[in-house]
């Protein structure tokens, strides 16, 4: 029974990436601009052109290319970048952790944030309090994660210049890590000093990302909480002598995590999606930043490799969602 | 806090919605130690709205316009809502109607029953896993230790109202109000959970006030009755002279609407259109010269 879940997730999972790496490399070849040009001086001549275009195999017809390429994908080689000159692999590892800790601080940001606006919204149902929360939460909501980047920027960068505003740790520090994981390895290594410049380097960047989310995350929380604080389970706990906050979250939060979690699963992918410009403005060295690069310069192999693993997080991340729900909810663990 | 021959006395409770409904209309009753009163009336009496003024769970739009509650003397209605809910946790408990709805699906039977007396009553962990193994043992249920680890849904509907039963009876409250707690079971079922509840009242001692509609389980489980209508009390009286010499004419009716399993042959006659009509209409007379608490 579990290893048939296992195996079909396998399967679609195979499947999926397949499909993405398909139609990316279908996409980057029909989209209007030529790499080669890009990389040669002005004034190239046709023959330079066309050893360049031998070499990187774009001679060759596109299911070719695509033969060629994906049978180095499964050795797990996925080219070169044609603008840095290092092996696609190489590079977009090298990016991933800070995308990671990037993403992981502002789901972090949002979920506690959300969370704790949820909670104080339920408790205080039905007075101004809850009110203006709504208020703020419908306010906060339609502003998007770049525009909170460049309100971010203008307020703790230049208003009020607490924070810094590009990067992603402080050039000074001399930084000997075996990994890019600067947060995690800083931690392990008692390097509180990387950790510091990094994690305030993250925090208006993070912050942009996560604030649409919190404020989903707390509508949404609070009204299944309100719901489920209706129910006799909830009453009977009031009966009991539980005060209404310990109601909350002992009897009624994690019964009313359920559709939060779903939209947490969605919605953290989208907030993957938002570091792409979030870092650009921020000048944060990570993936999406790359990504930008990438396409500026039409450097294929680079963005193939850059999206294959966007998919393969995306997936990941919904396989923990679907995960986390059998965690939550008993009667889903057996049968 | 003194002595006080009451377990509970309800003295002149009103209650009503914010626009001027009145849910109960000069209320008054009271539990002796060890007694069980049966609160009777047609659905929509306001039974529940007692039971739930007691426990201090009314909905957020019902309030209590006039009116005591004293719960082994102790006024509830002049503390803060804090000490309210602490000391109705002391003495008092709750057995719901609807055993499906009245655990929380995603915690285990166990910490559902023991939680309360560690956090609350303040017993040792130890103490109170003995004690809830010990109520579960009591009301008849095989193996009380799987029956702990498992979830609610693992359970039949029977048994889950026999663990509400236990949970509700292990802090051994003075007072467990009882909101029909057999009208949501199967008729099999809900003989034995009536025989459970006065078993396990008659050996602790506990007082229970008994909400039901249902004539036949008040003669079975009470030693009184009150008969309510439309928020207003119509008989307060021994149960065995409620049924032998019933003083109000509703009470007599209500009687009447009660099929009787000893006697299948007798008519069954519903609670007769005119009287019902003429009750209300005195009722609407009384609700007028009603100052609402204002004096
Ligand atoms: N949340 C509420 N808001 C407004 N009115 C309510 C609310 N709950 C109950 N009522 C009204 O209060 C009155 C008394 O309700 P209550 O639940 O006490 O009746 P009951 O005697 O327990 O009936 P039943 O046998 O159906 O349980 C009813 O007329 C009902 O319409
Ligand atoms: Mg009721």
């Amino acid at each position: 029974m579990l290893l048939k879940t296992v195996l079909t997730r396998l399967a679609t999972t195979l499947v999926t990436l397949f499909g993405v790496a398909v139609v990316v490399f279908t996409l980057v070849r029909v989209a209007p601009g030529n790499p080669i040009a890009m990389m040669l001086p002005p004034g190239a001549t046709e023959e330079d052109i066309a050893n360049l275009t031998r070499l990187y195999g774009f001679d060759k017809s596109l299911p070719e290319q695509f033969a060629i390429w994906l049978s180095g994908v499964v050795q797990g080689d996925f080219g070169t970048s044609i603008t840095l000159r290092q092996p696609v692999m190489e590079l977009v590892l090298g990016r991933l952790p800070a995308t990671l800790e990037l993403s992981i601080m502002a789901l972090v940001i949002a979920v506690t944030l959300g969370g704790l606006v949820a909670v104080i919204g339920a408790r205080k149902r039905g007075t101004g309090t809850e009110v203006g929360l709504d208020l703020t939460n419908g306010a906060v909501l339609s502003v998007p994660d770049f525009l909170w980047g460049l309100i971010f920027v203008l307020l703790f960068g230049v208003l009020w210049p607490v924070l810094s505003i590009s990067g992603r740790v402080d050039p000074r520090l001399d930084i000997d890590f075996t990994s890019n994981f600067y947060v995690i390895e800083g931690l392990l290594r008692g390097r509180f000093d990387v950790v510091g410049s990094t994690l305030s380097h993250m925090l208006m960047p993070a912050m942009s990302l996560a604030l649409p989310l919190a404020a989903m995350i707390a509508q949404l929380l609070k009204q299944s909480l309100k719901e489920v604080l209706h129910l006799d389970y909830t009453t009977l706990a009031r009966v009991r002598g539980f005060s209404e906050t310990a109601v909350i979250l002992r009897e009624a939060l994690r019964n009313a995590a359920l559709p939060t979690l779903t939209l947490v699963g969605v919605q953290f992918t989208f907030l993957i999606g938002g570091t792409v410009i979030v870092e650009r403005i921020f000048a944060y060295e990570g993936l999406g930043n790359m990504a930008i690069d990438a396409v500026i310069n039409r450097d294929l192999p680079l963005i193939q490799g850059i999206v294959i693993l966007f998919a393969a997080l995306f997936i990941v991340i919904n396989l923990l969602v679907d995960l986390s729900y059998t965690l939550l909810n008993p009667r889903l663990r057996h049968g | 806090m003194k002595p006080h021959a009451h377990t509970l006395d309800v003295i002149k409770l009103n209650i009503a919605l914010p626009n001027g409904r009145r849910l109960l209309r000069d209320v008054s009753l009271t539990l002796e130690p060890g007694e069980v009163r049966a609160l009777v009336g047609e659905s929509g009496a306001g039974k529940s709205m007692i039971g739930k003024s007691v426990l201090g769970i009314l909905p957020p739009n019902v309030t209590i316009t006039e009116g005591e509650i004293l719960l082994e003397g102790q006024h509830l209605n002049m503390m803060t809502p804090a000490t309210r809910r602490k000391t109705v946790a002391q003495s008092a408990a709750l057995i719901p109607q609807d055993p499906l709805t009245a655990l929380n699906p995603v915690r285990k039977i166990g910490p559902q029953i023991v939680d309360p007396l560690v956090r609350i009553q303040g017993w040792s962990r130890s103490d109170a896993e003995a004690r809830a193994l010990d109520l579960l043992d009591r009301v008849h249920i095989r193996d009380p230790k799987r029956v702990m680890g498992s979830y609610p849904h693992e359970l039949s509907g029977g048994m889950r109202q026999r663990v509400l039963i236990a949970a509700a009876f292990a802090p051994s409250p003075r007072l467990i109000v009882a909101d029909e707690p057999t009208t949501a079971l199967d008729v099999t079922v809900q003989k034995q959970i009536l025989r459970l509840i006065r078993e396990l009242q008659q050996e602790t001692g506990t007082a229970v006030l008994f909400v039901t509609h249902d004539m036949g389980v008040v003669a079975k489980i009470s030693q009184k009755v009150t008969v309510l209508f439309a928020g207003k009390v119509m008989e307060d009286a021994p149960t065995p002279e409620v049924f032998t010499n019933p003083r109000h004419p509703y009470t007599r009716a209500l009687i009447a609407a009660t099929p009787s399993y000893a006697d299948l042959d007798r008519p069954f006659s519903p609670v007769p259109a005119a009287l019902i009509k003429d009750l209300h209409a005195r009722i609407a007379q009384d609700d007028m010269l009603y100052t609402g608490g204002r004096r």
